[in-house]
């Protein structure tokens, strides 16, 4: 089946470009990564979102200044909202910083007003061992020298102080702003230390942002294989990590979407390579395990790991197979989590019978499109009119989404599990994929949904 | 204490406050999100807001974890073209496709920071527009005011285009503010009591907190209808509850329409709520019945049943500047002691409101107005205080002062419920006092 125009869209007919039926054997892949149309009720987020709420927020012992009026500070302001979560509550996410540009600010200029508010923050803060100032819309548009703001600051407070420019408008979505942060930390941070010590089995988790603590079921399984990790980016990360991270022998890459950017940089730079891994669900786990077992010569070790793993949790996943077999699902991802999970939900069973993504790009789609069956539908950037439309026609027993569906989903009576920041995680390796079947079960199979007027 | 104490220590604050340029932990979102809310409350309405990917992500996630609903926004799309060569084209083919796809009774059409910093002439590219219905223009750019502000432009803005004078109806206007369902629910109730008909300005108790019941409808039931909107203008009084947000709509039914108008404080505890229904009384001639008397007697009576847990404690409250003010007095009758009375808004009006209520009351009260939660983390470790309350955000302050903390304000997400509730009225009234010495009890038992 081609491309295909969903009965909403008639109005806007360049959905079609985006909106594809697979079938196998052709080669077709929706388009991506472009701008949203106008007047639609898009959900995606902005480049500001992808720098700072993605890949610059979890870094847990910087400032992170908004330089900018105050409602994108506001935004992104911890309150468990990403719940990736780091080992410094007492500061990390607690704390939200901005200039709150007023309008004579916007008009005179805001260098000396950022200036100052770096001096500021870090004289009531002086434990943190940087500052991340981030620019929003405004300052792009007035011309704010923030390179050189922050190198005079980071002069006068001793820490580095890193810029990032992300204003919103820069790209079409939350992925230039991945982008940003990787190439700032790359450039202003990434080699300007030493670690204490090297060995041959360190390693670096390259995107993961700990969500509900997915770090720390991720980190003891290679722990266990007889690797040392020497920096996590970024979740529950330390700029001082991020520093030394140049040392380290493999990158481990879990998210393909925000960081394979570093990952590139740091090869050229560093002959560091990187592997792509899948850290989700039993058969993707352990082949992650396996790969990188094999790059530092230890296989056996993950033999063991696996071994002792999928036993503990193999009884729980049989059970959760048993009551989801058949069951249809539709995953709506920023972008790697939509295909990370076809495979995952298959384990389970169940179908995937519509993929999408915000913010994916190309290969994004052609792994959906590899790894999906015959007759799923893969949507890019889908908005809530659309949304609507595919819950009520196809009507799969699972929504997989984020927050700003979640409540939309609801409202149709369709059973939803959030992916971005998880119900009752964390959700990844093998401890995590029985809290995953746990809460799918949980929600498919809840008495509530029986008592709605009006549900077939 | 006197007011002149109430009024040198703001003033030492404002000074304090000038100072610094960075804002720690702010007490105030930007302008959009509060017109947005506005927004949401008419029926069949849609914000378009002309700005970044982010302008319409944003306030959806947080009116999503606060009110527990879905909310559509849309969005024209700005990028990097149209910084630099105007956002005009992404704005006209936005409110068409937007019209086309979900044919809105209502387009709100909000600027932002950045669309506003282009220079986009908003008002002049709608006017082009050839629809059935104009777009309304809201002008809300994040580098002035706050939610507060947006709310209160939103407002002024909808009646501004709408309200048109066809003839008297006999109904009271009521500005309602960025309050929650539940508050409006209250306040529905009151009128019924008194058997007033009144237009909401603008019902959220509906839109933003709808049954499950399948068929969903196109749009959710309930909101005020532009009919109604436009009937403002016919109306024998106008009440806004929070001046700061629908005063600006409620001034200018007055000075376009004639529309008498009476501000009073946000009904918030026995005297301000006794002043509000004195005034509907008032515009509409009606007695207050038999029913509200006795709900106010259940409010005393509760007040009365917990004196000995709450009396003499020492409060600091962050909220909206009209919900602050409102807390003040009312935390007053509690026999409690308004210590801290801050607002992240800055606003004149709400100094000298908590003044009053400090000359009237004799109590010394710290008023911060543009008030950071840093400042009022500060604020709590200079002076001392036993319970805080703010919006979920401010949680924090009360586990590191190890004082008791109750929630009110925007946004609530920490704990279930709170939009349901209402604060206002006496029913409001009696909702306070059970989550205020709750809060105190719970804080007792877990030291």
């Amino acid at each position: 089946m081609p491309l295909t125009l969903l009965e909403c869209d008639i109005p806007i007919p360049e959905r079609e470009r985006h909106t594809y039926i697979k079938k196998s054997g052709e080669d077709i892949v929706p388009l991506a990564n472009v701008q949203t149309t106008p007047g639609d009720l898009t959900e995606r987020g902005c480049t500001y979102a992808g720098c700072m709420g993605v890949v610059g927020g979890p870094v847990k012992d910087v400032i992170h200044l908004i330089h900018g009026p105050i409602g994108c500070a506001y935004y992104t302001w911890g309150g468990g909202r990403r719940q990736n979560l780091s080992d410094n509550p007492e500061f990390h996410r607690k704390y939200c910083f901005s200039t709150s540009m007023q309008e004579p600010n916007v008009i005179f200029g805001g260098e000396k007003k950022l200036y100052n508010a770096i001096l500021e923050a870090y004289e009531r803060f002086p434990a943190v061992n940087g500052v991340f100032v981030y620019a929003t819309c405004v300052i792009g548009l007035i011309g704010d020298d923030i390179n050189t703001v922050c190198k005079n600051a980071a002069k006068e407070i001793g820490v580095p102080v890193i810029p990032f420019s992300c204003e919103g408008f820069r790209g079409v979505s939350q992925s230039l702003g991945h982008h940003i942060a990787n190439d700032g930390i790359f450039d202003k941070i990434v080699g300007t230390k030493e670690p204490d010590k090297v060995t041959p089995y360190d390693i670096n988790i390259i995107g993961d942002y700990n969500i509900q603590g997915d770090l720390w079921i991720i980190e003891p399984l290679f722990e266990a294989m007889g690797l040392r990790i020497l920096c996590t980016f970024t979740g529950n990360a330390s700029i001082n990590d991020l520093a030394v991270a140049h040392r380290a022998k493999l990158n481990v890459m879990h998210c393909q979407r925000s960081t394979p950017y570093i990952c590139e940089l740091m090869e050229e730079k560093y002959e560091l390579p990187y592997m792509p891994v899948s850290l989700f669900g039993i058969t993707q786990t352990s082949k992650a395990l396996r790969d990188v077992a094999a790059f530092f010569g230890l296989v056996d070790k993950a033999e063991e790991v696996i071994e002792e793993e999928v036993s503990k949790i193999l009884p729980e996943i049989e059970y959760y197979k048993e009551q989801l077999r058949g069951k249809r699902v539709f995953i709506y991802q920023g972008a790697p989590r939509a295909w990370h999970w076809i495979k995952l939900m298959e384990e389970l069973g169940m179908e995937v019978i519509g993929a999408a993504t915000a913010f994916g790009h190309t290969d994004d789609y052609e792994k959906i499109i590899e790894r999906i069956g015959d007759g799923a539908l893969v949507i890019d950037n889908p908005n809530s009119v659309e949304l609507r439309e595919i819950l009520l026609g196809y009507k799969p027993d699972l929504f997989i989404s984020g927050l700003k569906e979640k409540f939309l989903a609801y409202k149709l009576g369709v059973p939803f599990v959030n992916g971005h920041s998880y119900e009752r995680g964390p959700y990844a390796v093998y401890s995590g994929f029985v809290k995953f079947a746990k809460d799918i079960h949980t929600t498919i199979n809840h008495p509530a949904w029986k008592l709605i007027e009006g549900r077939a | 204490m006197t007011q002149t104490t109430a009024k040198a220590k703001t003033e030492t604050k404002a000074k304090a406050k000038a100072k610094r340029s960075v804002t720690i932990n702010p007490g105030m979102i930007c302008q959009p999100i509060g017109a947005m809310q506005a927004v949401l409350g008419v029926h069949g309405a849609i914000s378009l807001v002309h700005g970044s990917q982010g302008c319409a992500a944003y306030p959806m996630r947080m009116f999503n974890r606060h009110f527990q609903e879905p909310v559509e926004i849309a969005l024209s799309s700005l990028g990097e073209d149209a910084a630099v060569f105007g956002g005009a084209d992404n704005l006209i083919k936005g409110v068409h496709a937007l019209v086309a796809r979900r044919q809105p009774e209502l387009i709100a059409v909000l600027t932002t920071c950045l669309s506003e910093t282009i220079g986009d002439d908003v008002d002049g590219i709608l006017r082009k527009i050839d629809l059935p219905t104009t777009p309304v223009p809201m002008h809300t750019p994040s580098y002035i005011g706050s939610h507060v502000t947006g709310y209160d432009n939103a407002l002024k803005a909808l009646v501004t285009h709408l309200a048109e004078q066809t003839g008297p109806n006999s109904k009271i206007n009521i500005a309602v503010g960025l309050l929650n369902p539940g508050d409006i629910r209250e306040l529905k109730g009151m009128l019924a009591a008194i058997r007033v008909k009144a237009i909401i300005l603008t019902d959220i108790s509906e839109t933003l907190d709808a049954p499950l019941i399948l068929p969903r409808p196109r749009f959710p039931d309930g909101g005020t209808t532009l009919a109604e909107i436009a009937d403002t203008a016919n109306s024998i009084g106008s009440i806004a509850l929070c001046k700061h947000a629908g005063g600006s709509a409620v001034k200018y039914l007055t000075g376009k329409h004639k529309v008498p108008m009476i501000t009073g404080a946000c009904p918030i505890g026995v005297a301000n709520t006794d002043r509000f229904l004195e005034n509907v009384s008032h515009l509409s001639g009606r007695p207050i019945p038999d029913e509200l008397r006795k709900e106010r007697g259940r409010l005393i009576d509760a007040m009365i049943d917990v004196h000995f847990k709450i009396a003499q404690k020492r409060v600091a409250i962050h909220a909206d500047p009209d919900v602050a003010s409102g807390m003040a007095r009312f935390v007053h009758e509690l026999g409690m002691m308004p210590a801290i009375i801050a607002t992240g808004t800055e606003s004149k009006e709400f100094v000298a409101d908590v003044q009053a209520v400090a000359s009237q009351t004799g109590h010394e009260i710290d008023i911060i107005s543009g008030c950071d939660l840093y400042e009022l983390h500060e604020a709590v470790k200079a002076v001392g205080v036993d319970l805080v309350m703010g919006n979920s955000q401010a949680a924090y302050i009360g586990d590191d002062e190890k004082t008791a903390f109750a929630r009110i304000g925007f946004p609530v997400y920490d704990r279930v419920g709170y939009q349901r509730r209402a604060i206002i009225g006496y029913g409001g009234g009696i909702n306070l006092v059970d989550r205020i010495t709750n809060a105190i009890l719970d804080h007792a038992d877990s030291a």
